[in-house]
């Protein structure tokens, strides 16, 4: 049997559920983790003993020692399995395993969930913002100042307009802001002034530029079209997706003139295989981990040169109602970050949207939709175009 | 000076973490910068690793640096990883005149956050300060010099 690339698109997305978003939330991750997975089963119309595959490695607490901790679900969920992963981060690189497992027969249906709960507040700050690796840690470098090194970069080489960036985080910001589910749900609504006004964190990002830590968790399903077809929702198809991997993320800084266009390669690759351009593309739920991080991803995806982007967004707009409708539910900045579920979080707005079921921000017509994750200042990067169904 | 030696050869089995980047902080605790050079191909590095990332040879040896460097990039950093951190403080990534580079931290008065990247270029020497926090380590660090010198 012969597996073309094309064959991702003979899967769908059946399914997707989240919990709610919150800065803490009284509960496990696994308790959140659980929720998120029932809500998307519920979503698809399918039960637990359909299911044959987990991503979801252990998010604990507790559970066994051994690897593949993914393999535990089917204790959890008095299910045998055929196919488990571990993939890092979920999201995109975990939709892009399950279908090439059920492409190739390893298996039918795969579940994926991930999030964080009862672990931040307090003085307890999420461990992925402070890298713990020898040449960074000592220097005191978070996680933004990795990425504010190629920020700096660019800003000081092309001169962009820094109030139109501002209010780039402020128009993502405040899609947020009118998000009931949001966790920054009726902050603002902010300026471009109040976005320069917030204190900085690590320059040249303001507070308001950059992603939140919060708790939550997020799940979808994946089977074939053929099975998506006898299910009650509307499928939502892979059209193209692709990940690259330049160099392991917080152990060295990320250099602007290496990382400047990471995705670009897994764009072309994405977008060449959906048979799509940019352009095509109806609504775009990029990875914000600070708002540098839009305006470099649009340039590298190849919807406008390099140096271009905050003109580029600016002239487009970037609300849910602009030419160019970019993080709808208000995004990593004001919607919310919850680890390494958050990659997850991005797919499940995007099928909420190419369905037309977001309960907030919904974008009219939205048929195709653009989902990226992780980031120049992580060095690795990953794209999925994706298209209803029907 | 002459060149240190891995502790322990980079990819053996025992070759770990400590060991391989070991000689580093002793070097740095004797006032001296040094990097990974490869033996066959020459190729400077950093961070350590188990092989030279060009040619991925495992025999490389630590050798002193000159300490002389330019700053490519930096960020001032506003909210550290923790509030024993006594902020602002400079971050840099500075290329060292042996083809090489690292992260550490610039000392200089932080720059005005309006204006970006006016520490890019600035020529700098390393110096050795003690680390704050456990394990108190002497961490090189970078100060401005006049080009040339």
């Amino acid at each position: 049997m012969t597996v073309s690339p094309h064959a991702l698109q003979d899967v769908s997305i059946v399914g997707v559920g989240r919990t709610a978003m919150a800065r803490r939330l009284e509960t496990t991750t696994l308790s959140a983790c659980l929720e998120a997975a029932r809500l998307a089963l519920d979503d698809a119309g399918l039960r637990v003993s359909d299911i044959d595959g987990v991503s979801a490695r252990w998010p604990g607490p507790g559970g066994t020692v051994f690897q593949p901790g993914s393999a535990d679900w089917s204790n959890l969920l008095g299910v045998p399995l055929r196919w488990v992963g571990d993939t890092y981060p979920q999201g995109i690189p975990a939709a892009l395993e399950a279908a090439a497992a059920i492409v190739t027969g390893q298996c039918t249906a795969v579940l994926v969930v991930g999030g964080q709960a009862g672990v931040l507040g307090g003085d307890s700050v999420a461990s992925y913002t402070r890298p713990d690796n020898e040449f960074i840690s000592c220097w005191g470098s978070i996680t933004q100042a990795q990425f504010a090194l190629v920020a700096q970069v660019y800003l000081a080489r092309y001169r962009p307009d820094r109030t139109a960036l501002a209010d780039l985080a402020a128009s993502i910001r405040n899609s947020g802001s009118a998000n009931p589910d949001a966790v920054m749900a009726g902050r603002g609504p902010y300026r471009a002034q109040d976005v320069l006004a917030s204190p900085l964190i690590a320059s040249p990002f303001h507070l308001l530029e950059v992603c939140l830590a919060t708790e939550g968790a997020a799940a979808m399903v994946l089977t074939s079209n053929d099975r998506a077809a006898d299910l009650r929702g509307v499928p939502v198809r892979l059209l193209g997706g692709a990940c690259e991997w330049y160099r392991q993320q917080y152990v060295d800084p990320p250099r602007y003139d290496e990382v400047a266009l990471i995705g670009s390669d897994a764009g072309r690759r994405a977008f060449g295989m959906a048979g799509m351009e940019p352009a095509d593309v109806d609504v775009l739920e990029l990875y914000d981990i600070n708002i540098f991080e839009v305006v470099r991803q649009l340039e590298a995806l190849g919807f406008c040169p390099p140096g271009e982007g905050v003109a580029f967004a600016a002239e487009r707009g970037i609300t849910v109602a602009g030419g160019l409708p970019v993080n709808t539910d208000g995004g990593l900045l004001s919607f919310a970050h919850i680890g390494w579920g958050a990659p997850t979080l991005k797919i499940v707005e995007a099928v909420r949207q190419v369905r037309g079921e977001a309960a907030s921000g919904q974008v009219q017509g939205a048929r195709t939709a653009l989902v990226t994750g992780a980031g120049s200042g992580a060095q690795y990067h990953n794209v999925l175009l994706l298209e209803r169904g029907r | 000076m002459s060149a240190v030696e891995p502790s322990a050869a980079p990819g053996a089995a025992d070759g770990g973490r400590g060991s391989l980047t070991a000689p580093f902080w002793e070097a740095a605790a004797a006032g001296t910068l040094v990097r990974p050079v490869c033996r066959r191909c020459g190729n400077n590095f950093f961070t350590p690793t188990w092989c030279c990332p060009r040619c991925q040879s495992e025999e490389w040896s630590y050798e002193p640096s000159s300490g002389r460097g330019t700053v490519y990039s930096h960020t001032t950093v506003h909210r550290g990883p923790g509030a024993e951190w006594a902020v602002p403080y400079v971050l840099g990534i500075v290329d060292l005149e042996e083809g090489w580079s690292m992260l550490s931290r610039l000392v200089v008065d932080p720059p005005d956050d309006r204006e970006p990247g006016v520490l890019i270029g600035t020529d700098v020497r390393v110096s050795f300060e003690r680390e704050p926090r456990p394990p108190g380590r002497m961490l090189p660090v970078f100060s401005p010099r006049k080009a040339g010198s």
